[in-house]
Formats: structure tokens, sequence, C-alpha cells
């Protein structure tokens, strides 16, 4: 099964996203603000990522750079409420796979993830 | 301040309640005021950063809090939506504070908002900024959310 990390401030998002993901991803690590984020990923190496934007100590974007520099191969989707064009613009140039805004439905967010492991067709 | 502050947040409520708790909000009224400070016993604020900078500082009570974080929690047990009560109804307060700067940001610019800060109790011992704020008031058949909107647009 791969292994997830939900980074999130909010722990009714973290609740709901492991409720979406949990019976197809392992959830090995949860992060509640930028910092914790970067240190949980180094340790765990999940398969991927689901990362807000808006929290406290480093925010999402900032966080995005970390995850990428230290493992360019990194599989990250943003889920956050700033869907604005920049913000959406620059997650997705700097690396993000995804960016799925806020309110979502669960469909949306589970679409994102099962796409990251999809194969591709040649 | 602007008066067309207001439309993006009373949009944006309306689709985050539907959207998560199936609400239909409807505006009770909009007023002018001196500063954000919250009416009701609950607050979430947030800071603004960018083009347009400020506090958006959103308040209701507890009985409706506890409402809200019980629909957007369907299948949890009461004690559990207890203690997430805060966490959701800061969450509804960044989902709308979000979305209304996707309109206040537009095309070319970008809008930084800080996590939400939740207070309780009757009085706030904090100062809020002395900004002219247009204050919303949203009614639902479960309560009411007050919204004041503190916003200027950056010199230069
Ligand atoms: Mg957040």
């Amino acid at each position: 099964m791969k292994t997830a990390m939900i980074i999130d401030d909010a722990a009714v998002m973290r609740l709901r996203l492991r409720d979406i993901l949990e019976p197809r991803y392992e959830i090995i690590a949860e992060a509640e603000d930028g910092v914790q984020a970067l240190s949980l990923y180094n340790q765990c190496r999940p398969d991927f990522v689901t990362l807000d934007i808006t929290m406290p100590k480093i925010d999402g974007i900032a966080v995005l750079q970390g995850i990428l520099l230290n493992n360019p191969q990194a599989k990250v989707v943003i889920v956050s409420a700033v869907g604005q064009k920049q913000t959406v613009f620059k997650a997705l140039s700097l690396g993000a796979k995804d960016f799925v805004v806020k309110p979502f439905d669960p469909e949306r967010v589970r679409t994102a993830v099962d796409r990251l492991f999809a194969k591709t067709l040649t | 301040m602007k008066a067309e502050y207001a439309n993006p947040f009373i949009r944006a409520a309306s689709e985050v309640f539907a959207h998560e708790t199936h609400l239909k909000m409807t505006r009770k009224s909009l007023e002018l005021r001196k500063s954000p400070m919250p009416s009701r016993p609950i607050c979430i604020i947030l800071g603004i950063t960018g083009p347009i900078r400020g506090q958006v500082v959103y308040s209701l009570d507890e009985g409706f809090a506890y409402e809200v974080a019980k629909m957007m929690l369907p299948g949890k047990l009461p004690a559990e939506i207890k203690k997430l009560t805060n966490s959701a109804i800061s969450e509804i307060a960044n989902m709308i504070t979000g979305k209304a700067s996707i309109d206040l940001a537009g095309e070319d610019h970008t809008i930084e908002l800080t996590p939400p800060a939740v207070f309780t109790g009757e009085r706030f011992h904090m100062d809020f900024l002395s900004i002219p704020t247009i204050s919303l008031s949203l009614i639902s058949e479960a309560g009411s959310i007050e919204i004041n909107i503190a916003l200027t647009e950056a010199q230069g």
C-alpha cells in the first residue's frame, strides 16, 4: 500500500483527509505546521503528501520548495482554500502535481491522488 | 474601505456553508463600524496582507459553532465533535476568506492570509485595528455568524 503524509494546520481537515484516503492508502504521518512538516517528511519519506498552504511557522509554498529540494521526485498534492490564480500557478510551476481547492468533494481528492500512481499510457 | 469588499465575503460564505454544512445563509444586515471588534463570544481572526490588507474577524456563539462542527463531522461522537469545534469553525473562516481572496486578488495579484486564530470568552482582551469596518450578519436556521471586514488598499 502506498504511504501518505497529511499536512494541514486544521485538525478537522486532517481527520477528513484521513477518512477519505485511508481505505486505499496508509497514512504514516500528520503535521500541523510547516516546520513539523519538513522534519517529518525527511524522517518518514511517504510516497505522497497532501499539503495545505495557510499554516503557522512556514507556509505550504515554502514547505513545497523544501520537500522538492530534498526529494525532486516527491509527489505533492496541494489542498488549500487559497485558490487564487497566481498561487495555483506558483504551486504547479514549482512542482506540485495537483491543486485541490477547499471546500472540496472527497472524490476530487481521491482522483488527484489516484492519478499520482496511474500507469501512464504509452 | 470599500463597500464592494462585502460581496466576495457574502458569496464565499454562502458557498462554503452550503458545501460544508448544507445550511443556507442569508444576509440579515450590513453596517459600518469603526473597528472589527466582534460582538459574539467566539471569534476567529485572520490577517490579510498584499495589495489589500487588514483583518477579517468572524464571530458566533457556542451553540452555532457546535452545530457547524457537527455537520462538518458526520458520524463522529459528540466528545470528538466538541474537541474539534474550534478547528472546524477556524477552517470555515479560512475557507470563506480563501474563497473571497480569489475575487479580491483578481488575475494578477496575490493576497496572503494568516492562519486563523480563535479566541473565546465574552470579553476580548486585545486590540483590534481602528479601520473602518463592514459588519455583515448572516443567518441560517441553525444560527448566525458575524463577519467584520476591516480591509484597506495598501499605499503605493
Ligand atoms: Mg490551513
